[in-house]
């Protein structure tokens, strides 16, 4: 009989924390902070510190001034942005604590830029949104992994966690492999988090990072999901680079010089919404494309994207090196030139559904998720992908309020009771997890661009009806059925394998969760049922494995304990 | 696919691009205490190895046209 120590090498900790990225550092050292005693360890898949995608975006933090009135952000949000999804009480804690949590990164040796009265610097999307944005730099996480070794926070590098291990309904770690070695590693710990981020299906350059094997590892360990209809965020991109195009939303002209735009989004909205996609779809359909960006008239390419880069609001060394090199070759590989832009929908997706609490604690005792792995789940954000959920600066703001938040839960858990894991179940899914490599069959690229070519078009994933998602459903549970065939040659391929099951499941949540919500809100747009309907769906979707099959079930938004009803 | 350039004359073997690659191109040759490119079809362009190689030594050649685009319509 298999004993742990034959299975590969076994860690301990406390507390284990699975992804050094923004979230994941930010509860370390909240977990420190909270109990310095706590063994904390963190593993990730490539490099603690270097990983994730805060290092990678804008630099940009939302936070909420007294001045702009936490009232009017709650107001604003539920109206405009997640339409009456929202966990109110959530959003309005999120509000409150988000300056506070500007000065706790500060303290961690993340460089927050101040001006001479020593308030934040800040810049707004757009000028009436009761939100601001501070300004970072893109060193931050690698000064945050720096300040976590201070404080006695272990890492190890180059691990990919793929299975939770259980005793009874107990999370008491977890399994996985080192990248490099393919070695077997163990880990037993009082209480897991899930900090790996969300579900990109890695279309966009840059943004592909995330792979949801957290997600993926969560609901094999039975957790619940919610608000997996929402994990499918387009942002604008030029045709020819692929580079993202900010605020192209605002802009869309058809080949006979129509402002398409204006027709759904008459006003300046907050940030990208999927009607204006569905325009585009639609005119494309009609033959009137290719549909342009006027980028002479782009307001917030012009005016908000520029703040960003002008010495007179913050000199970030990083990410000007950052945002110069990448821009700049995508400028200078560009086909085309003079304002009109020819510009398509890229699937960031940004599926986050783990179901967590007002702490971060999953449906599974003993596990907790945080930033990108449970901002839909968390239902923050109402109805839309999160991040950024139509609040840029969500992203990080998320990421920091809820490794916050959960390390005191998550610490108190993992001293409460130290499950043992069972050696015959870590033997039964460590055979799962390096199945691949044994066998020969469908390569993992392949099956990631089968998945691309189900969650990227416009009439599957984003304007949806039942007849399409029927159809794209039907396409994804026949990957699903080949999953059993990935193969991979070595342990870079073998962690592929499980990206690309983690992306089948991913997409099997989408479209199970969008076909049973028939009404259209926020970024849940349906040509079958048009209309919001608050009667039958101001619900929250819940996801939850019933026997090997996905069960969907409905919940009441307790919107009467909230300030604001529809 | 992304083409990665390397002028392995100026490489100190500090290994920062091995350690800033967030999506597993690199490994590193202990030996020749250099790095291999070992994945670079999975090269998503981040140009973090280019941007803190501090030899300045490595250069990213992002192959736009080659990006997979799935028909969206």
């Amino acid at each position: 009989m298999a004993t742990l120590d034959s299975l590969g090498t076994v860690l301990t900790a406390d507390l284990l924390i699975v992804g050094g990225g923004i979230a994941g550092l930010a509860c370390a050292i909240s977990a420190k902070e909270t109990d310095p005693d706590v063994d904390v360890l963190v593993l990730d898949k490539v490099v603690a510190g270097w990983g994730g995608k805060a290092n990678k975006g804008g630099g940009n933090i939302v936070f909420m001034d007294p001045a702009d009135g936490i009232d009017n952000f709650v107001d604003f949000h539920v109206h405009n942005v997640g339409e009456f999804l929202e966990d109110q009480e959530l959003l309005r804690d999120f509000g409150n604590e988000s300056r506070g949590n500007l000065e706790r990164l500060e303290s961690w040796g993340v460089h927050i830029y101040r001006d001479d009265a020593g308030e934040p610097k800040y810049v707004r999307w757009l000028p009436e949104q009761p939100w601001r944005l501070a300004v970072l730099d893109q060193d931050l996480t690698l000064n945050m992994a720096k300040h976590a070794r201070k404080l006695g926070v272990r890492f190890m590098d180059r691990v990919e966690i793929i299975d939770l291990l259980k005793d009874g309904e107990r999370v008491c770690g977890a399994i996985g492999f080192g990248m490099v070695d393919g070695a077997c590693v163990v880990v037993q710990a009082g209480a897991v988090v899930l900090a790996n981020g969300n579900q990109c299906y890695k279309l966009m350059p840059r943004w592909s990072s995330a792979g949801g094997e957290g997600i993926a590892a969560a609901w094999r360990a039975g957790a619940a999901m919610r608000g997996a209809e929402f994990g499918n965020f387009i942002n604008w991109v030029f045709a020819d680079t692929k580079e993202v195009c900010q605020g192209a939303e605002d802009v869309l002209y058809n080949t006979k010089g129509e402002n398409i735009s204006k027709r759904v989004r008459p006003t300046l909205e907050s940030d990208v919404a999927s009607k204006e996609v569905v325009e585009w779809w639609n005119e494309v359909k009609a033959g009137n494309g290719p549909i342009c960006a006027n980028m002479a008239e782009n307001y917030v390419n012009n005016e908000i994207v520029p703040a960003f880069h002008e010495d007179k609001l913050a000199v970030r060394p990083v990410s000007m090196k950052f945002w110069g090199l990448t821009i700049g070759k995508a400028m200078a590989a560009s086909t085309v030139h003079g304002p009109m832009q020819p510009v398509m929908p890229g699937l960031n997706a940004e599926l986050s559904p783990i179901k967590v609490d007002h702490q971060m604690a999953t449906t599974v005792p003993g596990l907790f998720a945080i930033g990108d792995a449970c901002y839909a789940g968390a239902c923050l954000a109402g109805a839309v992908p999160a991040p950024p959920g139509r609040m840029r600066g969500s992203g990080l703001g998320f990421a920091t309020f809820s490794g916050v938040r959960c390390a005191p839960a998550a610490v108190a858990a993992a001293r409460a009771a130290a499950g043992q894991p069972d050696a015959a179940q870590a033997e039964a899914l460590k055979a799962r997890i390096f199945a691949p490599l044994g066998r020969t069959g469908m390569a993992a690229p392949d099956m990631v661009r089968a998945v691309q070519d189900v969650m990227a078009p416009v009439g599957y994933a984003l304007y949806k009806s039942a007849d399409r998602m029927e159809e794209a459903l039907d396409k994804v549970l026949a990957l699903k059925a080949q999953v059993p065939t990935l193969a991979a040659g070595d342990p870079h391929y073998l962690a592929a394998c499980h990206v690309a099951e983690s992306m089948v499941l991913g997409a099997e949540m989408f479209y199970r969760a969008s076909l049973v919500r028939e009404e259209s809100r926020g970024w849940h747009l349906r040509e079958d049922f048009p209309q919001r309907d608050d009667a039958k769906f101001l619900k929250w979707i819940e996801l939850r494995d019933a026997d090997g099959e996905m069960a969907v079930s409905l919940h009441d938004v307790p919107v009467d304990t909230y300030s604001l009803r529809p | 696919m992304n083409a990665i350039q390397i002028d392995r004359d100026r490489c100190s073997g500090c290994q920062t691009c091995y350690d800033a690659c967030f999506v597993d191109v690199y490994r590193w040759d202990a030996e020749a205490d250099q790095p291999i490119i070992a994945y670079p079809e999975d090269c998503v362009e981040c140009n973090k190895c280019e941007l803190e190689c501090p030899e300045e030594c490595i250069r990213v050649v992002p192959d736009f046209p080659g990006i997979y685009w799935p028909e969206v319509v």
